[in-house]
C-alpha cells in the first residue's frame, strides 16, 4: 500500500537526501578530476541534476501528487482545529449528534424495514393475501392470515412457484427441565426450511414426513439462540425429550445460526410442523379441511417469474378453489349476494424479501417519519456548521487572500476548505457512531418490552458503519460547500485591503443559512408539539376506567393441557379465592386482556321487530360477574351479570349479554335496548338467543385510541380457553403479587403465570409507538431550536461588528439607542418571517403523512402551528435581542476609533 | 545547452535499468555512467529521470535497494534485481524483440 509512504515519509526524505547528495558529490569529485575548478563544478552539477525537481518526481512516485496534497491539506485543517477548540467542539458536536441520531434510527429502520431475511434468494419471495371484500378481510386486518388448506395446494402450482410454506406464530408452554415456560414459537408447514433454504445447525431441520398427516411429526427444531441461551450450546441436544404444555416432543436438530424466522417482531424459540396443531391448542380437529385463517402463506417465485406473472397466473387456479371452498363443509350458508361477493375475491402477491411482520406494519411509518426528522436534524447541524465556516473563513480573508495573491489556485484553496469540512465530519461521523449504540438501546426502550430486547440489536453492523460514513461524508460536503464556493469567489484585493480580519464575507449566505434553519426548526417543533398533544390527549381520555391500584394477571390452562370446561372452572375457583384475599378490595376476570392487542370480533345479530346484522364487526369479550364495578365502569341501564346468568352450553335458561354505550348508538339508537335479542355471527342460521340486560360506558378494548362497539358474555360458561385477572388492590398492587402467585401455585405448580402488570403499566405499553414519537420528536424539536437560535445569535453578532461604526456614527449624530437595536432586529425579524413562511407550506404538505399517527388533533391544526412559531419567533427574537441591546449600547468615541 | 546525443526514447529507460542491472548491482550514480558507456556515449540520461524511475521501480517491487560501501568508501545505496525484475526484464525483452522485428519487416517491405 503506497498509503503507508505517508507515515514513513521522514526516512524516505533523509535516504532520498542521502542517495543524491552521493551523486552530487561524486560528479563533482569527477569533474574537479579532470580540471575544472571546484565552484565551476558544482554549478555545473546543480543545473545538471535539478535537484528540487528530481526530489519533488521522487515523491510522486512514493505518493500520488493530490493525494499527498490532500493529506497535506488534511494536516494542515486537523492544526488549525487543535488551535481553536472551541470552534471546534461547536462544529464536532452538531455534527455527532446529526449523524448519531440519525444513524440510530436508521438502525432500527435497516432492522425493522429493510432488512431481507438472511435465507436463500429473499428477493425471490412473496407473501399471499386474500383480498376484495370485507367479508374475506374483516377478521384478519395487516396479518394476512390465510386458511391452512390453501397452503398445501398451492404448492402444486409448479409452474409459477418453487414451493409454498405457511407459518403462525403461537405461544406456548415449554418444559426443558425445570418449570414450564411460555414461550414463543413458529408451527410451520413441512415445506417450511426446504422453500426458505435454511439447514440446520446441529440434526435436521423439519421435513415434509413431518408434516405428513395428523400427530405424525412429534418433534421441534430449536432456533440457534434459544439452544445457545436455555441449552448453553449442548451439544447433545439431539434426540432430548422436551414438553408442549403436557406433551412430549423430541428435539430433532436446530436451525441455522442467524436465522430467527420470517417475523422481524416475533423470535421463536423453536419450530414444530403444523401436523401436531393439536399440542399447540390451535384448536381444530379438521386441520386440512378447515376455512377458519390463521396461517400466513409465502411462497417462493420460480426463477424469472416476475410478481405480476405469478399473481395472473395463480388467478385461474385461485378461481376454481374458491369455487370448491363454498361446498366444503363448514362454508357458512350465505345469501346469493354474499356468495357472488365471495367468488368476486382475488389472491394478491407482495414481493416480501423481508418476511411478514406485523412489527412492521405497526412501526413502519413513526420509523419513517423519526428518519425524516433526523435527516432535518443532520441538515440544520450541516447547515450550522456551514455558518461557522463561513464566519471561520471570513475571519481567515486575509489568509485566503495573501494564499491567492502568492499564486495558490482557487480550486486549491477550495479543496483546503472542504478538507477541512470533510475532516470535521468524518470526525464527527465517529464521535456518532461511538453514541449510536446507546441511542439504538435507549429507541428500543421506548418499544414493547419483550419485542425490543429479543428481536433488535443495537449492535454496529457493516450496513450503519456504511450508512455512518455515508452521512458523514455527505454532511462535510454540504457543510463544506458554501465556504468553499465562496472562498473562490472573493476578491484578492479586496480581501487584502480589508483591515483587522473583520471580512465582509458571506453575510447574505449566512442570512440563507439561518433563514432555512428556522424553517427546518419550525417543522420539527410542529411535529413535535402535534406528537405531544397526540400522547397527552390519549393519556389524559385514558381507557375509560380508574387504573389505579389495577393489578391484572394471565393464564392460559388450556395450553397445559386444561379442558375448556376443566379450565373455566379453574378460572371461577382462582376468581372466588382472589375475591376472598385481605389484599384484594375486589376482583373479576375476563376471557381476554383489555389494551394487549388481542381481539374476538365477528358481527352480530339481533332481533328486534325483524332481524338484522351488523354492518361492522363487533368486538367480543367474556367477563365475570362484578368486572364492571371493579374497573369502575358505569352501567348506564339495566344491570350487570350475576351467578344466576352463567348457564354452561347444552343447559336451558335465557342467556344474557351487555352491550356498551357504543353499539346502543350505532345499532339500537332511538329504541330501548334491554331485552332485545341478539347474538355472535351473522349467518343466516345463527339464532339471537341472548338478551341485552344492560348498557355499560365506553371503554378501550385494543388500545386506547379505539372506540369500538362492544358486546360482553359472562364468563365460566364451560367454553373458556384461558383468562385475565383484574384485582382491585388495597395499597400498593406489587404487594399483592406473592400472595396471588401462591394461591395459582398451591392449585397447579405446573401453571405458569404469563405475566402480571399493574393496569397503569399496561395503558403505558400499548402507548408504547406514540411516546417514542412524542418523546423523539420532542428531543429533535429542542436540539432543532437550539441549533438554529446559536445559528441566528452568530449571524447577528457578526452583523452588528460590522455595522458597529455606522451605528456609532448614528449614534453621535443622535440616534436613540432603542433606534439602534430597531435597525439590528429589522434583519432578525425578516429572516424569522421568512423561515416561518418557508415552514408552513411544508407543513401542510407533511401534514398527510403524519395525520395517520395523530389522535384529537389535525397535523394542520392552527392552534398548536401558531403555538409553535411563536415559541420559535420567541427565542430567535432573544437570540437576535443581545448582539442588538449592544449594538445600542456602542460608545459612538469608541466605535469612530476602532477605524 | 543542447545535448549532441540522443534524448532516450519514451518507456525504454526502465528496462535498460533493468537491463543493467541484471549484470551487477550498482548505484544511481554508477547506473548513470554504465548506461552512458554501455550505450557508447549516444544516448542521453537525464539524471533528473533516473532517479525517480529507480524509485518507481522499487515501488513495484522489481527492485531491491540496500547501502553499502562503495568503491570510495562512502555508504551509496546500491539497486539490484528482484526476481519479479528478473521476469519483468524477459517480458520487455521479448516485446521490444517483437516490436523491432515487425518495425524492420515493415520498413524492409517499403524497400522491396
Amino acid at each position: 500500500m503506497r498509503l503507508f509512504n505517508w507515515f514513513r515519509r521522514g526516512s524516505l526524505e533523509r535516504g532520498l537526501d542521502r542517495e543524491l547528495h552521493y551523486h552530487f558529490d561524486r560528479r563533482v569529485a569527477d569533474l574537479t578530476s579532470v580540471g575544472i575548478p571546484e565552484h565551476e563544478a558544482r554549478r555545473r552539477v546543480t543545473v545538471e541534476l535539478g535537484l528540487a525537481q528530481v526530489c519533488e518526481e521522487v515523491r510522486d512516485v512514493w505518493l500520488t501528487r493530490w493525494l499527498r496534497d490532500f493529506l497535506y491539506d488534511l494536516r494542515f485543517s486537523a492544526r488549525s482545529f487543535l488551535r481553536s477548540p472551541g470552534f471546534t467542539a461547536a462544529t464536532l458536536l452538531s455534527l455527532a449528534l446529526g449523524i448519531g441520531a440519525t444513524t440510530a434510527i436508521y438502525s432500527l429502520v435497516d432492522q425493522v424495514i429493510l432488512h431481507a431475511l438472511p435465507v436463500r434468494e429473499p428477493g425471490r419471495l412473496v407473501l399471499m393475501d386474500w383480498s376484495g371484500s370485507d367479508f374475506v378481510t374483516y377478521a384478519t386486518g395487516s396479518s394476512n392470515l390465510m386458511p391452512y388448506p390453501m397452503c398445501r395446494e398451492i404448492q402444486q402450482q409448479t409452474r409459477f412457484l418453487d414451493g409454498a410454506l405457511c407459518r403462525a406464530e403461537i405461544q406456548v408452554n415449554l418444559t426443558a427441565g425445570g418449570d414450564p415456560k411460555p414461550v414463543a414459537a413458529e408451527i410451520v408447514s413441512g415445506s417450511y426450511f426446504s422453500v426458505l433454504g435454511v439447514g440446520p445447525a446441529l440434526g435436521r431441520v423439519i421435513e415434509p414426513a413431518d408434516d405428513a398427516g395428523y400427530g405424525t411429526g412429534p418433534v421441534v427444531v430449536l432456533s440457534y439462540d434459544f439452544w445457545q441461551a436455555q441449552f448453553g450450546g449442548a451439544a447433545d441436544i439431539v434426540g432430548r425429550k422436551v414438553l408442549i404444555g403436557n406433551h412430549p416432543m423430541t428435539v430433532v436438530g436446530v436451525a441455522a445460526a442467524g436465522f430467527r424466522g420470517v417475523d422481524v417482531g416475533a423470535v421463536p424459540a423453536f419450530w414444530m410442523p403444523t401436523s401436531m396443531a393439536a399440542y399447540a391448542n390451535v384448536d381444530e380437529d379438521d386441520l386440512l379441511n378447515t376455512p377458519v385463517r390463521w396461517v400466513q402463506i409465502l411462497a417462493r417465485l420460480r426463477p424469472g417469474i416476475s410478481v405480476a406473472q405469478a399473481q395472473t397466473g395463480l388467478q385461474p387456479w385461485f378461481k376454481a378453489w374458491l369455487q370448491d371452498s363454498t361446498l366444503r363443509r363448514g362454508f357458512p350458508r350465505l345469501s346469493a349476494d354474499h356468495i357472488r361477493e365471495y367468488l368476486a375475491t382475488t389472491l394478491d402477491l407482495t414481493s416480501a424479501p423481508q418476511g411478514h411482520s406485523v412489527l412492521r406494519y405497526k412501526l413502519a411509518q413513526p420509523l419513517w417519519l423519526l428518519f425524516a426528522a433526523t435527516g432535518i436534524l443532520l441538515g440544520l447541524a450541516c447547515l450550522n456548521v456551514a455558518g461557522l465556516f463561513l464566519a471561520r473563513g471570513s475571519a481567515r480573508g486575509r489568509e485566503i487572500g495573501t494564499r491567492l495573491a502568492l499564486g495558490a489556485s482557487r480550486g486549491r484553496i477550495g479543496r483546503q476548505l472542504l478538507a477541512d469540512s470533510l475532516l470535521l465530519a468524518v470526525a464527527g461521523g465517529v464521535l456518532g457512531v461511538v453514541v449510536a449504540p446507546l441511542a439504538i438501546r435507549g429507541l428500543v426502550a421506548f418499544l414493547p418490552r419483550d419485542l425490543g430486547s429479543n428481536a433488535l440489536s443495537g449492535a454496529l453492523s457493516l450496513r450503519l458503519l456504511a450508512f455512518a460514513f455515508f452521512a458523514s461524508v455527505t454532511a462535510g460536503l454540504l457543510s463544506g460547500l458554501a465556504p468553499a464556493v465562496h472562498a473562490g469567489g472573493d476578491s484578492v484585493v479586496g480581501s487584502l485591503r480589508e483591515r483587522g480580519g473583520t471580512g465582509f464575507g458571506g453575510v447574505r449566505l449566512r442570512k440563507c443559512i439561518v433563514t432555512l434553519q428556522v424553517a427546518f426548526s419550525l417543522i420539527l417543533i410542529i411535529g413535535a408539539a402535534l406528537f405531544l398533544r397526540t400522547f397527552t390527549g390519549l393519556l389524559a381520555k385514558g381507557p375509560g376506567f380508574d387504573t389505579s391500584s389495577l393489578l391484572s394477571f394471565a393464564i392460559a390452562p388450556t395450553q397445559n393441557g386444561y379442558s375448556e370446561a376443566d379450565a373455566s372452572r379453574l378460572v371461577r375457583r382462582l376468581d372466588e379465592q382472589i375475591r376472598a384475599l385481605p389484599v384484594a378490595s375486589s376482583s373479576a376476570a375476563a376471557r381476554y386482556a383489555f389494551l394487549n392487542g388481542y381481539d374476538w370480533r365477528n358481527s352480530v345479530t339481533m332481533q328486534t321487530d325483524r332481524r338484522t346484522v351488523t354492518d361492522g364487526t363487533i368486538y367480543f369479550n367474556a367477563v365475570s360477574p362484578g368486572f364492571f364495578s371493579t374497573l369502575g365502569i358505569r352501567i348506564l341501564a339495566g344491570r350487570d351479570f350475576n351467578q344466576s346468568d352463567i348457564r354452561p352450553p347444552g343447559e336451558i335458561g335465557p342467556r344474557v349479554a351487555i352491550v356498551n354505550q357504543a353499539f346502543v348508538k350505532r345499532y339500537l339508537a332511538g329504541r330501548d335496548p334491554l331485552g332485545v335479542l341478539i347474538a355472535r355471527g351473522g349467518a343466516s342460521n345463527v339464532k339471537p338467543d341472548s338478551v341485552i340486560v344492560g348498557v355499560v360506558a365506553d371503554m378501550s378494548y385494543r388500545g386506547l385510541r379505539d372506540h369500538y362497539e362492544q358486546v360482553f358474555f359472562p364468563l365460566f360458561e364451560h367454553d373458556d380457553t384461558g383468562a385475565t385477572f383484574y384485582i382491585k388492590v388495597r395499597g400498593a398492587p406489587e404487594q399483592a403479587i406473592p400472595s396471588i402467585r401462591r394461591l395459582v401455585q398451591q392449585d397447579d405448580p405446573r401453571l405458569p403465570i404469563l405475566w402480571f402488570r399493574t393496569l397503569d403499566d399496561q395503558v403505558n405499553r400499548s402507548l408504547n409507538t406514540e411516546r417514542m414519537l412524542a418523546a423523539l420528536s420532542g428531543a429533535f424539536g429542542a436540539l432543532a431550536l437550539v441549533l438554529s437560535l446559536i445559528g441566528l445569535y452568530g449571524v447577528m453578532s457578526f452583523v452588528v461588528t460590522r455595522r458597529t461604526r455606522e451605528i456609532g456614527i448614528r449614534l453621535a449624530l443622535g440616534a436613540t439607542g432603542a433606534s439602534a437595536i430597531r435597525l439590528i432586529l429589522r434583519d432578525a425579524v425578516v429572516m424569522i418571517a421568512l423561515g416561518i413562511a418557508i415552514a408552513l407550506p411544508c407543513v401542510g404538505a407533511l401534514g398527510k403523512l403524519v395525520q395517520s399517527q395523530l389522535f384529537g388533533v389535525t397535523a394542520t391544526d392552527p392552534a398548536t402551528i401558531a403555538a409553535a412559531a411563536l415559541v420559535l419567533a420567541a427565542g430567535a427574537l432573544t437570540a437576535a435581542f443581545i448582539p442588538a441591546w449592544r449594538a445600542s449600547n456602542v460608545s459612538p468615541t469608541d466605535a469612530l476609533r476602532l477605524e | 545547452m543542447p545535448s549532441p546525443r540522443f534524448p532516450i526514447p519514451q518507456g525504454t529507460l526502465d528496462m535498460l535499468i533493468l537491463q543493467i542491472l541484471s549484470l551487477e548491482p550498482a548505484h544511481g550514480y554508477g547506473l548513470a555512467q554504465r548506461l552512458e558507456q554501455i550505450s557508447r556515449s549516444v544516448v542521453h540520461v537525464n539524471e533528473g529521470s533516473l532517479y525517480p524511475a529507480l524509485h518507481r521501480l522499487e515501488q513495484k517491487g522489481w527492485l531491491r535497494a540496500e547501502w553499502k560501501q562503495s568503491e570510495t568508501g562512502r555508504e551509496a545505496k546500491f539497486y539490484s534485481l528482484t526476481t519479479a525484475g528478473r521476469r519483468q526484464l524477459a517480458v520487455e525483452k521479448d516485446s521490444w524483440a517483437r516490436l523491432s522485428g515487425a518495425v524492420n519487416l515493415i520498413f524492409e517491405e517499403g524497400n522491396r
